[in-house]
């Protein structure tokens, strides 16, 4: 049941009912995919690796004005995570890592968007990898570039221990603490 | 005695003029011992699936090359200050080879680890030295130029152990069959043959 509630259509469902409530509701943008890019640095022996998802969807519900009305979404497609060498692209597939048989999606979804003193927002809300729900803070920027096209931009700290990444000898050589990053441009 | 008559500038550091200083000669073994290790690091990792002690190993296998790199000025500027070479022992035509050979093993002792530098950032993985100097990376990450690197450092690498060989196997026939002080210049507690 629940996963007919989740589900995308169902969502757009609910959206299209609200459709005529949202005369000030927020956007939805649309997200360059091509251009956009979602990131990830480990440190290997105090050596920064750096990797990414290839595969994302997200959408994005915003309105610069009203960033509390805000609503954000991005799920990872983790066959697609690419670790910088053929060798750890495999290594990361495997149970002890992401495990991407039984979990092959992670997930963010906001709860909460505030914008901070500083111009930058922060989206507050759930993250989810291999099964593990943390909520976290992801502080963002968006700037506007040429013509339609705004950039959304943040980094996020992620304890691989908090969601079970990895482990054992591994972590000899891979420290606990990875950085998300990404850089999403957005049409509204 | 052959010590006989040299040249006032090779008694330096209290060492007997009859061998290289001794800065010089633990220099020289160490790098044969950095040299070895990182050799047979390389060719142990070559075959290894990826593991937590492939990386530790790799990241040694880089510190103890670049290491030789280095060691490397230091190296040369004794080896200049406490040059000993008595090119008249040899025969002209051992002096030319003994002088390519050498040439070759300097130029290969900066060249292999250079490449395995070059690999390394080609690669996309950045060299911190020792866990804690971070080198900058010699080119951008590129996939296609790390095959080709990768390559050049393992043929340079094959290179220098074929003439490393040839060093030792000289310097064995200068100690056995030439019977002279060659040999004992570097290892100066070698009882003469």
């Amino acid at each position: 049941m629940m996963r007919v509630f989740m589900s995308r259509s169902f969502i757009m469902l609910w959206l299209l009912a609200l459709a005529p409530l949202a005369v000030a509701a927020p956007r939805d943008w649309q997200v360059d995919y091509p251009r956009s890019q979602i990131r990830f640095v480990i440190q290997q022996m105090n050596v920064p690796v750096e990797g990414g998802v290839k595969r994302f969807s997200a959408t994005a519900r915003f309105d610069p004005v009203k960033p509390e009305t805000g609503v954000f979404r991005v799920e990872l497609d983790m066959a697609s995570v690419d670790t910088g060498s053929p060798d750890g692209d495999g290594e990361a597939q495997r149970p002890l890592w992401f495990d991407v048989g039984r979990h092959p999606r992670a997930v963010f979804v906001s709860r909460a968007v505030k914008k901070q003193p500083d111009g930058r927002y922060m989206a507050s809300g759930d993250l989810t990898i291999k099964g593990r729900t943390r909520a976290v803070n992801v502080p963002f920027t968006l700037v506007r570039h040429s013509g339609e096209s705004w950039l959304a931009e943040g980094r996020l700290p992620v304890s691989r221990a908090d969601f079970g990444i990895g482990g054992g000898d591994w972590n000899d050589v891979v420290a606990d603490r990875a950085e998300a990053r990404f850089r999403i441009w957005l049409k509204p | 005695m052959r010590g006989i008559g040299r040249p006032e500038r090779h008694i330096w550091h209290g060492s007997a003029a009859d061998h290289y200083g001794l800065g010089l000669i633990a220099l020289h073994w160490l790098t044969l011992a950095l040299i070895a290790t990182a050799f047979a690091l390389g060719l142990w990792l070559a075959d290894m699936p990826l593991s937590p002690l492939k990386l530790k190993l790799y990241a040694w296998h880089k510190w103890i090359g670049l290491l030789v790199l280095a060691l490397l000025p230091l190296r040369l500027w004794l080896r200049v200050r406490d040059r000993l070479d008595r090119l008249q022992e040899l025969e002209p035509w051992e002096a030319r080879l003994s002088a390519l050979v050498h040439g070759l093993i300097y130029l290969l002792m900066v060249l292999v680890p250079l490449l395995g530098w070059l690999h390394s950032s080609a690669a996309g993985f950045s060299v911190v030295w020792f866990g804690v100097l971070p080198l900058p990376d010699l080119v951008d990450k590129q996939p296609e130029l790390a095959k080709v690197l990768k390559a050049m450092h393992e043929s340079a690498v094959y290179f220098l152990a074929g003439i490393v060989v040839i060093h030792a196997l000289a310097a064995l026939y200068h100690h056995h069959i030439q019977r002279d002080q060659v040999l004992r210049r570097m290892i100066p507690w070698l009882r003469a043959p």
